[in-house]
């Protein structure tokens, strides 16, 4: 059960077989894809829009659902179990495109909710633990501001710590900072690579080449619901191998 | 400073309603029509009406045929619900006045001097109207002295004096645990108005929220009996159920819940209110993101812990104006009980005018009638108002900030 391709040694974090999706129209959005993701690894996924990067790791904490294949998060299989399900959420941490931060609640509420409500944490310990955490994503003089009083960026980075709140296994990026204005990803790449340098273990879908270059162990290149190519990062920005990649890359330069 | 205020007015008149030749003609035309409806409607009511209508039935117009020796139990209530009003306002507002909490005070106190004397009540009846306002006054300024901020334990309690205070208010309404009974039939006028309002907007406020969570669940029973419920009850026009429910209600309620017309209407009124509340939450609940549910879910909250801590608020927030013109409607459509014959407001306004000795008095007790439904209705768009503020969290920050 060894992935010669990756560059961390560890446990198995995650592991895809031949995973397929139809969406309830007839579209089939992943068409058997297959993905191992160790302890500490970093894995960037990139690929054209539509071609179902995101409906694939939207799979892994049971955003979508999925038809055939077999899904291992952290050891636990995922299945139509609600048991599992919840299980698994506990353990898989999302950071979205939108950012997705809730509106009615001060930044500090918004890193305290889960942790109180699902791990039943005392309150102050909870709070003492999430005014740590915006100090590591640099924004702890803004916890009593609401969300829309930040910029996007601070948003952003506000999502990575409410998601490191729950002390996840696994973080899930699901490209973080598309929706950003220029100047602001900067910052939020460089929260990111800190994680990545502290070993945590990260899904990433990004179209950020630098980031990829310089963070990630491997980069796996998505299109029409499969994988066209898995490669570690300087192999596959200087050297790819199929004729999508060499596409797509002609693309994003 | 006030001499330069002068000055700026006799400006600011100028600009808003003298800016151009056309403006001003405008404004003349308009300050002749209002002086001159304006007069009319004074003439009238001053020289003309004959206020003995109101006055002679003003106990009639409040409760109905509430029994005589039984009126202390509402009073009672009155001073309860005047206590607990102090209460609340006080605790949120805490030593400050503003403005518009100083003009309520004065229309508060104008209103217990002037209402009771222009009934001609007697000096007895007089002397308790003012001592209720200056109950309510005399609490809310206590209660902002002393009570903000209130220890977190009593605050959070708050909120649950009123359902307390409305179970109280029934048992004294109705009677029972050691109280004379007094039989629905009894109760009219304002009290019956105020009693099936405030029933039906207290019921079918949680009944509305599930069945608009009905409409969007994955279950298919319970999606499609929300959406027949729904559609039946707005497609049918409320008298029709009134009259229906005065049939049939009496079989599909459990016998205790509605042993007689006043509390068959309660709760059809309820049901019709409860399908109109629930597409207001719907259309609520459609505003927010199906990102909230998602990130929600991602952090490992279950659905119900989701909808309540992360959907619903945002969402009750958006549904709150819509819900509350419900409610103002809902207000308003008790008048249709007169048609099944129940003494609501306008059901005792019928009877009175049906009295040969006030014949033709029937403009007075439609103004009454108007002046009336006026104020609760400004009542609880205020009271949304105020709520709707103090939930947005921009105007919560900049209040912060």
């Amino acid at each position: 059960m060894t992935n010669p391709s990756s560059t961390a040694s560890g446990a198995l974090m995650i592991e895809a077989r031949g995973v397929e999706k139809w969406y309830p129209n007839g579209f089939q959005a992943l068409r058997g894809v297959d993905l191992t993701v160790s302890q500490g690894e970093v894995v960037v996924i990139m690929g054209p829009s539509g071609s179902g990067k995101s409906t694939f790791i939207r799979t892994f904490n049971a955003l979508e659902d999925f038809q055939k294949g077999s899904i291992v998060v952290d050891g636990i299989a995922l299945s139509n179990d609600v048991r599992n399900i919840d299980a698994v959420r506990r353990e898989v941490g999302m950071v979205f495109q939108q950012f997705n931060l809730f509106p009615h609640l001060t930044v500090l509420e918004n890193l305290t909710l889960a942790p109180v409500l699902v791990r039943k944490r005392p309150k102050a310990e909870v709070e003492r633990r999430a005014r740590q955490l915006l100090e590591r994503v640099g924004i702890h003089e803004q916890a009593e501001k609401y969300p829309g009083q930040l910029s996007g960026g601070q948003q952003q980075r506000v999502a990575i710590a409410r998601s490191l709140s729950m002390e996840p296994r696994i973080l899930l990026f699901d490209e973080p900072t598309s929706s950003l204005d220029p100047e602001m990803v900067q910052e939020v790449l460089a929260v990111m690579q800190e994680l990545a340098r502290d070993g945590m273990t990260m899904v990433v879908v990004t179209h950020e080449v630098r980031f990829a270059r310089q963070v990630a162990d491997r980069v796996v290149l998505m299109a029409d619901g499969q994988v066209v190519e898995e490669a570690p990062p300087e192999q596959f920005f200087t050297n790819p191998q199929h004729e999508r990649s060499k596409q797509f890359l002609s693309q994003i330069a | 400073m006030e001499r330069l205020g002068a000055d700026r007015w006799v400006l600011r008149l100028r600009r808003e309603l003298f800016a151009s030749r056309t403006d001003g003609v405008i404004t003349l035309v308009l300050v002749g029509l209002l002086l001159g409806l304006g007069g009319a409607f004074l003439r009238w009511a001053l020289f003309q009406a004959d206020w003995a209508v109101v006055q002679v039935n003003s106990t009639l117009f409040a409760v109905g045929r509430y029994p005589l020796d039984q009126q202390w139990r509402l009073w009672l209530l009155t001073s309860l619900l005047a206590a607990a009003t102090g209460l609340s306002w006080g605790v949120l507002r805490g030593r400050d006045w503003p403005p518009n909490d100083r003009i309520a005070a004065v229309l508060l106190g104008g209103l217990a001097l002037l209402v009771p004397l222009f009934l001609q009540l007697s000096f007895a009846l007089q002397a308790r109207w003012w001592a209720i306002a200056l109950l309510l006054l005399g609490v809310r300024w206590a209660a902002g002295r002393w009570g903000n901020p209130l220890p977190p334990p009593w605050r959070r309690g708050l909120p649950l004096l009123w359902p307390v205070l409305y179970l109280v208010g029934m048992v004294l309404i109705s009677g029972g645990l050691g109280l004379m009974p007094v039989r629905p039939s009894d109760w009219g006028g304002l009290l019956m108005t105020l009693v099936q309002s405030t029933f039906a907007i207290l019921l079918c406020f949680p009944l509305g929220l599930a069945l608009a969570l009905g409409r969007r669940s994955e279950l298919p029973l319970l999606r499609w009996g929300s959406v027949i419920y729904i559609e039946f009850i707005r497609g049918a026009p409320l008298i029709t159920l009134l009259f229906l429910g005065q049939n049939i209600l009496g079989f599909l309620l459990p016998g205790g819940l509605a042993p007689d017309r006043v509390w068959r209407a309660a709760w059809v009124l309820t049901f019709f209110a409860a399908a109109y509340v629930a597409e207001a939450v719907r259309s609520g609940l459609a505003a927010v993101p199906r990102g909230q549910m998602e990130a929600a879910r991602a952090l490992g909250l279950p659905v119900p812990q989701a909808l309540i801590h992360v959907v619903l608020p945002q969402a009750l927030r958006v549904a709150l104006p819509a819900t509350v013109g419900q409610f103002i409607t809902l207000l308003q459509d008790t008048t249709l009980l007169s048609l099944i014959g129940l003494l609501d407001l306008l059901g005792v306004a019928r009877t009175v005018m049906a009295n040969p000795a006030f014949l033709g008095k029937n403009a007075e007790v439609y103004l009454l009638l108007a002046v009336l439904f006026w104020c609760c209705c400004a009542a609880l768009g205020l009271g949304s108002r105020a709520l709707e503020t103090r939930l947005n969290p921009n105007t919560l920050s900049a209040a912060r900030a």
